[in-house]
């Protein structure tokens, strides 16, 4: 897989090819970053592809030094909760304003519900507060640093930390007692 | 009896799933909304051979610079129009509305008849006013 440094160097000498690299390497991790926030497949193809667009579009904004990824991701979880804000009559939500019901009343065919414990799993997640969610899916699904996640969310590494083991222990919580 | 759960008997499956192909299709949705698509390569030219072409990015830049053109265009045929006519001879008997535009158009290069007679047929709003006018007319 090529890096980050090797895409963002190959974007500014030619455009396409740099960014058909970065869709190669972040198509899937955007597309599964915003389904797991969404849930519903038609939302997180729109925001996925909208995503795309506002990193093509704002690329030289990039300063590089903060982390490529997390300023990707950062995009991503913005068009998410935009697109969540759109749904509920504002024009962006933030953070600490989705609820795990929002969240969790939009599957659409897109599902497999024969997977009992991964669908158990998702609605564990989905119970936490948007923070401790997405510091959850990046870090275990995504597998960004503290700082990276702290960078996405805008908050600090230590708090991200905190979240994150919050949400670990609150999950297993939930998947020891419903059934 | 204490069960304890263990986040390996999931790993990262997720229970979500999306249509076939669908990975494919976002990335050509995005390069069609980038303006990224591939141009078309013509036989023999310099990108029929090893490497791809580059993509043609449409900018407002490009578009602009277009328009400046067939703005500037238009305006040099109209300001050529008022210099020829300005500059002829005009006897008595050419005072006649029609005559004198008819007199000033045949001193026009060939290009530059073609050229009003493009805008003239191209323009909706002198178009309009004159089916206006016809129908006030009648």
């Amino acid at each position: 897989m090529v890096n980050d440094k090797e895409i963002i160097s190959v974007m500014r000498q030619n455009t396409e090819k740099g960014f058909r690299l970065l869709m190669a390497s972040y198509k899937k991790p955007v597309y599964w970053h915003i389904r797991r926030l969404v849930v519903s497949h038609a939302d997180a193809q729109d925001a996925a592809q909208e995503t795309f667009v506002r990193i093509f579009r704002n690329f030289h904004q990039y300063n590089e030094e903060n982390s490529f990824k997390a300023w990707i991701f950062r995009i991503a979880t913005n068009e998410a909760l935009r697109l969540l804000g759109k749904q509920k009559g504002d024009m962006m939500l933030s953070l600490d304003e989705v609820t795990a019901d929002m969240l969790g009343t939009k599957a659409d065919n897109h599902f497999d519900s024969s997977d009992a414990i991964t669908m158990k799993l998702q609605k564990a997640i989905l119970h936490l507060p948007a923070k401790q969610q997405l510091a959850f899916n990046l870090r275990y699904y995504d597998e960004l640093s503290y700082e990276e996640i702290a960078e996405v969310a805008g908050s600090t590494a230590a708090s991200m930390k905190v979240s994150y083991n919050i949400a670990k222990e609150k999950i297993i919580t939930y998947m020891n007692n419903n059934d | 009896m204490d069960k304890t759960f263990d986040f390996e008997q999931v790993g990262k499956r997720l229970p979500y799933n999306v249509p076939d192909g669908f990975f494919d299709q976002l990335e050509e949705n995005v390069k069609a909304k980038t303006h990224l698509q591939r141009l078309p390569v013509r036989e023999g030219s310099e990108y029929s051979k090893g490497d791809a072409p580059k993509a043609k990015v449409i900018t407002p830049l490009h578009s602009w610079r277009g328009w400046g053109w067939v703005s500037f265009g238009a305006a040099a045929a109209v300001a050529l129009f008022f210099v020829v006519t300005k500059n002829l001879p005009i006897s008595e008997s050419q005072t006649d509305t029609f005559e004198f535009v008819e007199l000033a158009y045949n001193n026009l290069s060939t290009e530059d008849q073609e050229f009003l007679m493009e805008v003239y047929e191209e323009d909706g709003f002198i178009n309009d006013n004159n089916e206006e006018d016809y129908e006030k007319d009648f």
